[in-house]
Parts: C-alpha cells; structure tokens; sequence
C-alpha cells in the first residue's frame, strides 16, 4: 500500500528519538584510543643509532637525520620530522630495527605557529666537539636544506 | 510566440552536492537540463607522477589517497600488482587478513554512498544514522592498522601487521549486526516512497551502453550486467568463499543505489566465512620479499573489484627499485563518462541523483 | 486566575489609562500598541526557541545530543548565533538590486506578524477579533510569496532566481487545496470567524468529521513553509541555499527567523481549525485555555520536525503533480462529500 515506507520511516525516527546517543563530548570526554593507534611520534634517543633507515623508508621525505662520527660510532646529533608533510604510514617506524622510533597514541599535534610543527627530538652536539668546524658545518647543511624544499601534497 | 533561452549553471566546484571538488557545466532551459559537461581536476595531485619517484614499498601510502573511502581496496589492489609483477607468493593468513579489510572498506564505502545518497536526496537523518555504523567499521580498523581512513595495511608479501588479540572476535560482533541496521536503512530510506518516487526511471543506463562506456561495479550491475571480478576472475582467494552477485533490472538510480545495499549483505556474508576460515589458518602474515625491491624488467596490470567499479593497476618496471610508470585505471573517473547521456532531460534535482547514484571519489577521479 | 492572566492584564491598563484622563480613542490605540508589541515579542522568543527545538529535536532523531554548550543545555545557541549573525558584514554583491535586495529581509517579517494579530490564543484572546479572520490570514499569508521572489529575483543569481521560480509556483498549486480543504469546515462552520470556528468545535474537533480535509490541509501547510519534504525552495543540495543563497548576516537570519514564525503560523492554524483551537479536551477544563493552545499547537511543530528529519526531498515535478492531480481533486470530492453529509444531517432533521 502507498504510504507503508513512510510510515515506517517515522517510526524509525521515533526510534531514534529515544534511543541512546552516539555523541562523545570531546573536549571532556574522548575515545580510547587502540595501541596500534598512529599519533604523535617518539623517539627514544639513546635507542637511536642514527642508520638512516626510517628516513630512506619515508615515503615524503619528512625525516632528516644529522649525525657525527664519534670514536668511529655514528652519533646522533640532529632529528627533525617536518610532521607536516607526514602521511602517518608507519613505514618509519616499521622501518626501525632498534625500536627507537614509537608511535604515541596523542593525536594533537596543530600548533599556533607554522615553525612550531616540526618535531624536534633531538638537537645537540657531540660530544667531542671542535666547535669552529661543526658551527660551520651546520650553516652549510642549513644552506642546502633551504634551498631544496621538500615535495608539497596538495589535499 | 514566446521563445526560451537556454543558460548557464555552473554546478560546483563548491557545491554540496558534488560530493568534493566537482564542476558540471550545466546548460539549462528552465530546470530542465541541456546539456551536462563535466569538468574535473580541481583535485588534481598527481598521484601517478609522484609513484615515479618513489620506492615499490613508498607508493602504498599515496594509494590510500585515491579511494580515500576504501583504502583497503586500493592498497590491496596495488600490492597484488607489485606481487604479480615479482611473482611473489602471499601467505594465506596475510590473504585472510587483506580479503577481511577489504571487505570491511567495501562495506564502509558503501554505508557511506547510502547515508550521503539520503542526503542528496534531501533525508538528513539517514545521512547520520550511516555514520554510526560506519564509525564501528573505522574504530575497527583503527585498532587493526592505526589509522581509521588512510589504513596503508596491505605491503608487497603480506600485511603491516598480524590481527591484535581478540580483533576477530570484535569484527565478527559488528558484521553480525550490521543486517540489522541494513534493515534500518530499508525502512528508512530504501522503502520510503519520496526516495523511490525521485530515484526510480531516473538516470536510465541501458546495459548496452553501459558495456560500451566500459562501466563497472555497481553502476553496471544496476543495469543487469553480471560481471563482478570477485566471481568472474577470482583474484586473490575470493574462489574460497560463497556468496552471490546482486543485480538490478531497470539499471536507473535506485537499481544502482539498491545493489549497493545488495552487496553489503553479500559482503556481510563473505566476512562470516572469511572470520571463520582464518581462524583455522596460522602462519606468517609476511612472505619472504627482500628489503630492497627491484622487480625484473618488465610490466603487470591486475585488476580487482573495488567498492566504486574495477579498480586497475598497471605498472611498468625497469629493474630499478623504482616503479617508471604507474597507472591506475580509476573507476569513479570511467563512470563519469556517462553522466552526459544519463541527465540529459532530467531536472536539476535529477543531475544530484545521477551524481550521487555512480558514487565518484573526487580523490580517485582527478588522482 | 491563570485563565484570564491576560485578560486581565490588559484590562488593568485599559483601565489605568483610563483613570488617568487619557480619552477613549488614544486609549485604544496605546491598547492596540501594547498587544502588537506583545505579539511581536511572543513571535521572536518563540521563534528563538524553536530554532533551538529544532535542533535539539533533529540531533535527538540522529542519535546525537544537538546544542549543550551555550547556556544550561546549550538554550542559548540560538541566541549567541543571531548575536554572531548580527555582528557580521552584510555583503552586497555586485549587480544585485540593491533596494529589493535589502528590502525583502525587513518586510519578510510583515505577514506572519500581520496574521498573528487575529489568531486566538485563548478564550477571548486575540488582538482583533475579525468575521472574516480565516480570510484574512489566508489573504496575508499568501503576500509572503512575493518576499521571497524579490529576495530571489533581486540576487543576481542563477541558484537564487530558481529558487525563488520554485516557490511561486509551489505556492500558487498549494494554495488552492488548502483553501478548497477548508471549504468543508467553512460550510459546517457558516462564518468565517475563528472564534466561531474554535466554538463549533465543542463536541467533535473537525480532524474527526473532516479526515480528509485534515490531511490535505496539513500536506499543504508543510509546501507552504517550505518544510521537508516540500523544501524545494531551499533544497541545498540541488540549489545552495535558494533565494538565500546571496544573503549573509542579519539579512540571512531574518529568513531563517521567518521561517519558523510561518511554521507557527501553520501549526496555529491547524490548531484553530481542525484541533479544537483552545478548547480542553475531556474536559479538562483546570488548565488555563491559552495553555491548551500552546500544547496543541507544540504538538503540531513537533510532527512538522519530525516529518523534515525523516523524509527526502520531492522533485518539483512531483510536487506540482501532486498539488494538482492528487490534493486538488480530492479536496473537490471532500467538499461534494461534506455538502451531501450536511443535506442528508438537516434532512434527517438531528
């Protein structure tokens, strides 16, 4: 009969209108968030070996590693992810055999200022140092990095 | 005697209805419509060329941006090429895992066209009430893979990763009570006279011509046309499991819009047994693939039955551990083709469920 | 007590003025004064509050909570959105007709206030108690037709002016079932009187002895507010936002305002002619009759809301065919039908 599918439609609705809601607050209250869930990354430097591997894996680009031979170790002395040009794939940190590089499950990453999104973990300088060359050394590096920007993804 | 002019509309790029950055010229005369040009690219990444420069493993992730409503599909779809290209063997547990999320992001998608079809017909409940179950699919996947849209699961060998503990148990409690709220959008929106009266004779497709524009997935199968690679060419292990293909009679707007709903059920179905199977099959989710990838000299096309039609991949290879092309036979962007013919005559209102009816990913048709 | 509360209110002025010398004629005129502003009030908040309603109402039906941030559980959205609406920029874009175009948001406002002044609230309740007040209503409620054509002609703009193309020739095939439906209540009733029409209610309301007419009323009342699932004037996903889709700010807001004051004006009608107006059901006569009103007539709204945020949106073709295939030729047969009931009652001599 004409008119059966709507009124089961409304009472549908009628349904709904009664039934528990689906809203989360966010702000108060949030959902869980799996183990597995890909946020905010971390590093565990001391972890960190500096190999190079999470950045060769990186599909954008997005890693840049600086290190120092030390006592004929690698040390590490720089690691910036410019987490704006992040897909959030994982292939860093499935790339990572020392398990220094984590995913947290914090997923608020926006900052105010457009230079205060990449996430610097690591900034430091070697231990034994000669400060004059690697002064130097570094502006060189920053030099190169300015002039080749990295590859823009339009959404 | 009195003379008419026709004129021009241009429906999109921000238009709500287009479902993302979509332009159709519209030639009027009154409401009527004259003549439907399409105009797309206004997403335009370059998702092809940006393969170019990157590793086998590198391009999972920008495939996850195509089809961004069922990422599953197109990273399963891309990793079947690289291993039919390399001739690789995937473990069964890994073919488990990748047919469960596939079929998962197929139901997600569909789910999705459903709620945002109810919307562009003008019902916004139904719109919301498909989020929720959606929702429960996404949390699913989120605790699977990490993320909830963009899942970058599939790898060239295998899986990312092995099912968390009890994940299975959790799908198979969703996919048992997804019918139930199937049943809520018949009653709500498939049943409703007004959707029917809007959407049925709308947007005719016969099956002749849908064959000639090369149409695929729902869009053809609402014309009556029973070509589903899952049966016709069994990819992956889809010879493993029953299930039927649903099809439509008069290949108009709800045709298209019910087979939809058709195969989700199906697709209800094929998770049971695959949940059921997979539990019987242990093993390694990775085969043995070398970090390095470098493919023989050489070129795959494979194809697989994605939400929105078939989905083709086709990569040329010149041993380096870099792909020289990739491309990808898009099929939002095929069934676009028909959209001229489908509205001429038809009112405004009808061009919105035409539109609405093929499902495009504005993602997937400008790549 | 509470059922003449404003009875008695205006009485009090009147007689205030009086014993202060104020002559009769200026008298009535302040009176005349005091109970428009009332109305003009009485419309505002309620249409603040059913912006609000309805929003509560379209969440509730979603499996959603709706507004519950402004205010204790979000009463306030409503507000803080026209304090939002009103502090923005109204833009004027290039080519429109500037004068109609910032016109028709402050005259959209002239019917439904207009018509508001014969409605009865309560017992002996009304601004002004016309013999002719269904009329009258009807007459005015028609005018706003026009608004939304200048609104949408003046645009400049292709979505607008078919937005507003929709709503004439809605109006114009919705208006004749709706007054053909009536005729049946009309010829029960013989006057034209909504006060009379609410009294001839007193044993059986007409949604009783006219069913058909109900209906028809109602379906026709929905395409007169441009509800779901006749909202084919704003059908934003076809045309944007319709004659609206150029204006901004407060020109916007007064719109979205009108609307829900015809939405009252619909439901407040309903209310009067087919569900006893304000008279108590079962006799329960111990709540005031101004309170039975507005019961009735939340009811009314209620369903308006729950029918938009259940059903899709019809075509325009549909629409017109079902306006004149469908509820013109039924209401004919409803009038014929009544007509026949009526000789055959006065024959049988009850």
């Amino acid at each position: 009969m004409f008119g059966k599918g709507l009124v089961k439609g409304l009472n549908v609705t009628w349904k709904e209108f009664w039934s528990k809601k689906f809203t989360v607050q966010y702000p108060d209250e949030q959902h869980t968030k799996p183990p597995r869930f890909h946020g905010k990354f971390q590093l565990n430097s001391d972890a960190c070996i500096a190999c190079g591997l999470c950045a060769n894996a990186c599909p954008n680009g997005v890693i840049k590693i600086e290190s120092e031979k030390v006592n004929k170790k690698k040390y590490l002395t720089k690691y910036v992810m410019n987490i704006q040009y992040c897909l959030f794939c994982g292939m860093c940190v499935e790339a990572c055999n020392k398990g220094a590089l984590r995913f947290t499950q914090e997923h608020d990453m926006s900052q105010y200022f457009y230079k205060d999104i990449p996430l610097v973990f690591v900034d430091r300088e070697a231990p034994k140092p000669d400060p004059e060359t690697e002064n130097k050394e570094k502006d060189d590096d920053k030099s190169k990095k300015a002039g080749k920007a990295p590859e823009k993804e339009g959404q | 005697m009195l003379r008419t002019e026709t004129y021009t509309v241009n429906f999109g790029p921000q238009h709500p209805a287009t479902h993302g950055v979509f332009r159709v010229m519209l030639n009027l005369d009154g409401e009527r419509i004259v003549k439907a040009e399409p105009v797309c690219g206004y997403l335009h990444r370059g998702v092809e060329k940006l393969a170019e420069n990157r590793t086998y493993q590198q391009v999972i992730p920008y495939t996850d941006r195509l089809d961004y409503l069922a990422a599953g599909l197109q990273n399963q779809g891309y990793v079947e090429t690289i291993e039919k290209l390399m001739e690789i063997e995937v473990p069964d547990r890994a073919e488990y895992l990748r047919i469960i999320t596939a079929e998962l992001s197929r139901i997600a998608s569909h789910v999705l066209f459903v709620g945002v079809y109810a919307l562009d017909i003008g019902a916004f409940t139904g719109f919301l009430l498909c989020f929720r179950e959606r929702e429960r699919i996404l949390d699913l996947m989120e605790e699977l893979t990490g993320s909830r849209m963009t899942y970058s699961y599939a790898r060239i060998g295998g899986v990312a990763a092995d099912a968390p503990e009890g994940w299975l148990d959790r799908v198979e409690k969703v996919v048992n009570d997804l019918p139930y709220y199937f049943d809520i959008y018949d009653d709500l929106i498939s049943g409703n006279e007004i959707f029917q009266a809007r959407t049925k004779y709308v947007g005719y497709l016969s099956a002749e011509s849908a064959v000639d524009y090369s149409l695929s997935g729902p869009t053809l199968r609402g014309s009556g046309i029973d070509y589903d690679l899952r049966k016709a060419k069994p990819y992956s292990i889809y010879d493993r499991f029953n299930f039927e293909v649903p099809l439509g009679e008069n290949g108009d707007c709800f045709d298209r819009y019910f087979c939809r709903i058709l195969e989700m059920r199906q697709s209800v179905y094929i998770l049971q047994q695959a949940i059921e199977q997979i539990r019987e099959t242990d093993g390694p989710i990775m085969a043995k693939v070398p970090k390095v990838l470098k493919p023989p000299k050489g070129e795959a096309y494979h194809e697989i039955e994605s939400s929105k039609g078939i989905l083709g991949y086709y990569v040329v290879s010149d041993g380096s551990n870099k792909p020289y092309r990739v491309h990808v036979r898009r099929p939002s962007f095929v069934n676009l083709g028909f959209l001229d013919e489908m509205c001429r005559g038809g009112l405004v209102a009808d061009l919105v469920a035409i539109l609405g009816s093929i499902d495009i990913v504005l993602g997937e048709v400008d790549c | 007590m509470l059922e003449t509360i404003f009875i008695d209110i205006a009485n009090w002025i009147r007689n205030l003025l009086g014993s202060a010398g104020v002559p009769a004629l200026w008298n009535d005129t302040v009176m005349m004064l005091v109970k428009l502003t009332a109305i003009i009030v009485f419309i505002l908040i309620n249409a603040l509050w059913l912006v609000y309603m309805e929003r509560k109402v379209a969440g509730y039906m979603q499996a959603r909570i709706g507004p519950n941030r402004v205010g204790p559980k979000g009463l306030l959205q409503t507000t803080a959105d026209i304090g939002k609406l009103i502090s923005k920029e109204i833009i004027i874009p290039k080519n429109v007709d500037k004068i109609l175009f910032l016109l028709a948001p402050v005259l959209i406002f002239v019917p439904p206030l207009t018509i508001f002044s014969v409605i009865p609230f309560g017992k002996n309740m009304m601004a002004i108690d016309l013999n002719i007040g269904l009329f009258f209503v009807f007459a005015i409620a028609s005018l706003s037709t026009l608004i939304f054509w200048i609104g949408g002609w003046s645009s400049y703009n292709k979505y607008s002016l078919l937005g507003s193309m929709r709503v004439i020739s809605q109006m114009v095939s919705y208006e004749l079932p709706m007054m053909l439906a009536l005729l049946g209540v009309i010829m029960i009733v013989g006057s034209l009187n909504l006060s009379e029409i609410i009294l001839a209610q007193e044993s059986a309301w007409f949604i009783i002895s006219q069913p058909i007419a109900f209906l028809i009323f109602f379906i026709a009342a929905v395409a007169e507010c441009n509800r779901v699932p006749f909202d084919l004037m704003e059908g934003e996903s076809e045309i944007i936002a319709g004659p609206y889709t150029e204006y901004s700010g407060m020109g916007f807001a007064m719109f979205f305002l009108a609307e829900y004051a015809n939405i009252m004006i619909a439901s407040a009608m309903t209310t009067v002619l087919f569900l006893g107006g304000w008279l108590a059901p079962f006799g329960l006569t111990f709540i005031p009759s101004w309170l039975w009103f507005f019961v009735k007539m939340y009811v009314v709204i209620f369903v308006f809301m729950w029918l938009r945020w259940t059903y899709p949106r019809v075509r325009i073709d549909q629409l017109l065919g079902f306006g004149w295939k469908v509820l013109v030729p039924l209401s004919l047969a409803n009038i014929f039908v009544t007509g026949i009931g009526m000789y055959i009652y006065r024959a049988l001599g009850w």
